[in-house]
C-alpha cells in the first residue's frame, strides 16, 4: 500500500511479498501488502530487544562479549550526546541511542536477502520524525514551562523589542512552523530517499544478472556507508534539535 | 501532492506505537542497566585510583620515615664507636699515668733506702775506723797513756780528717 499509486518501482522481493503472491487475492495477501513495513520493522524490534534483553540479562562489572559491545555502543552514545547537550543530555541518551539502533537496523536490513529496509517507507521515518517533534517540544515545555516555551520560541523578546509585536509574533510563527513541519519533513524525506534510493539501485543491478554483479558489489559497500551516514545524520539532528530547544535552560535558571 | 500518497496514516500510527514499544523495551534492558554499568564502574575506577594514590603516597611515607629511622641508627652507632674509642684511649692514658706514678714513687723510696744504708754504712765505717785506730795507737803508746787521753787523740785526729 506504501508504493501504489505511484510509478511502480523496481524492488527486490522480500518474505511478505512472496507471502502475498502465494496467497494472491486472499484478504490475507492484502493484509500483508498494507502492513509490510510494520511487519519488518517488528521483526528488527524484535531481534534489537531479544539482544539487549541477553546482553543485559546477567550485567557484570567485568562484561563479556555481548556485554562489552552494548557497553560501547551506550557508552559511546552517552558521550556523543552528552558532548552536544552538556550534562542535561543524560535524560534524552536513551531516546537518541534507541533511534540510532533503530534506523541503523532499518537501513542495514535492506541489504539482507528478503528482508525489506522500512525506513525505505516514508511512514516509516515520517513516524520517527513525528515521535522527535513531539519529545523535542514536550522537552521545552517541561524544561521552561508554558510561558517560559513561549518566551523562548518568539526569541525572548525585552525591551523595545517587546513592543514590537509583530517581530516576536512572527518569530513564534516561524519557529513552531519549522517545529511541527520544516524539522519533521527534511528528517523523514532525507532519510527515506537515501534508503529508498540505495534499495532500489540493489534491485535495479540484481536484475542485471551476473553482468551487474560488480555494480551490486559497489553498491551494496556504499549502501552500507550510507546507512551509516544517515543514521548519524538522523540522530546529530535529533540532538541539535535538543540543544536549539534547551539552549537557554542554563541561562533562565541562572538569573 | 503526488508525494503524499507515499504516506498512510496507519502505517505512520503503527510505526509510532512500534517505535515506542522499542524505546519501553530498550530503556528497560539496555539504557537502565547499561548506564548504570558504566557508571558504576566509573565511580569504582576512580574509587579505586584514588585508594593507590594513598597507598602510594603512605608507601612513601613509610620509606622516608625508615630512611630517617636507619640514618639515626647509623649516626648513633658512629657516635657509641667514637664513645667507645675515646673512653679506650683514656683508660689507656691512665693505666700509663698510674704507671709512671707508681715507677716515680719506687724510684724515690728506693733512693732513699740507699741513701739510709749508705749513712748506717758510713757510721758503722766510722766506729769500725776508730775502734781500729785505737788499737793500733794503744798498741804503739802502750801505758804511756790513759784510755781517756787516748779516745781524746784520736776523735781530734778524726775530726781533723773529716775536715779535710
Amino acid at each position: 500500500m506504501a508504493e501504489t499509486g505511484v510509478a511502480k518501482t523496481p524492488e527486490l522481493p522480500n518474505l511478505v511479498t512472496i507471502l502475498a503472491e502465494k496467497f494472491h487475492g486472499s484478504p490475507f495477501a492484502s493484509f500483508l501488502i498494507a502492513w509490510e513495513n510494520v511487519i519488518f520493522s517488528l521483526i528488527i524490534i524484535a531481534a534489537i530487544a531479544i539482544t539487549a534483553y541477553a546482553a543485559s540479562r546477567k550485567t557484570a562489572l567485568i562484561p563479556g562479549r555481548l556485554q562489552s559491545l552494548f557497553e560501547m555502543f551506550v557508552g559511546g552514545v552517552d558521550d556523543f550526546v552528552c558532548g552536544i547537550i552538556g550534562h542535561d543530555g543524560r535524560k534524552y541518551v536513551p531516546f537518541i541511542g534507541t533511534l540510532f539502533i533503530y534506523i541503523l537496523c532499518m537501513n542495514l536490513s535492506g541489504l539482507v536477502p528478503f528482508i525489506k529496509a522500512p525506513s525505505a517507507s516514508w511512514s516509516t521515518t515520517l513516524a520517527l520524525a513525528i515521535c522527535v517533534s513531539v519529545y523535542t517540544l514536550y522537552a521545552g515545555f517541561s524544561s521552561m514551562g508554558f510561558v517560559g516555551f513561549v518566551d523562548h520560541l518568539a526569541g525572548r523578546p525585552r525591551g523595545i523589542v517587546a513592543f514590537l509585536v509583530f517581530i516576536p509574533v512572527m518569530m513564534f510563527f516561524l519557529e513552531m512552523v519549522s517545529l511541527l513541519f520544516v524539522r519533521p519533513l527534511s528528517l523523514s524525506l532525507r532519510l527515506r530517499s537515501n534508503i529508498w534510493g540505495d534499495d532500489m539501485l540493489l534491485a535495479v543491478f540484481a536484475s542485471f544478472g551476473l553482468k551487474g554483479l560488480a555494480l551490486l558489489i559497489f553498491n551494496s559497500i556504499m549502501a552500507i556507508v550510507v546507512s551509516i551516514v544517515q543514521t548519524l545524520v538522523f540522530c546529530l539532528l535529533t540532538t541539535i534539535y535538543f540543544t536549539l530547544i534547551l539552549s537557554h535552560e542554563e541561562e533562565s535558571t541562572a538569573k | 501532492m503526488e508525494l503524499l500518497k507515499l504516506l498512510s496514516a496507519n502505517e505512520i500510527v503503527a510505526q509510532v506505537i512500534t517505535f515506542l514499544l522499542l524505546l519501553f523495551l530498550m530503556k528497560r534492558f539496555a539504557w537502565k542497566p547499561f548506564l548504570k554499568t558504566l557508571d558504576t564502574r566509573k565511580e569504582r575506577i576512580a574509587s579505586e585510583l584514588k585508594r593507590i594514590e594513598a597507598a602510594k603516597a603512605e608507601v612513601n611515607g613509610l620509606k622516608t620515615d625508615y630512611e630517617s629511622r636507619l640514618a639515626s641508627i647509623e649516626a648513633e652507632a658512629k657516635n657509641r664507636i667514637r664513645a667507645a674509642v675515646e673512653e679506650g684511649r683514656k683508660s689507656a692514658e691512665d693505666i700509663r699515668r698510674l704507671a709512671r706514678e707508681d715507677g716515680e714513687r719506687i724510684f724515690a723510696k728506693a733512693q732513699e733506702s740507699i741513701k739510709a744504708e749508705v749513712a748506717k754504712a758510713e757510721e758503722a765505717l766510722k766506729d769500725k775506723i776508730v775502734n781500729l785506730t785505737i788499737d793500733v795507737a794503744s798498741k804503739v803508746v802502750q801505758e804511756r797513756l790513759t784510755e781517756e787521753d787516748d779516745r781524746a787523740i784520736v776523735e781530734t785526729f778524726i775530726k781533723e780528717m773529716e775536715k779535710k
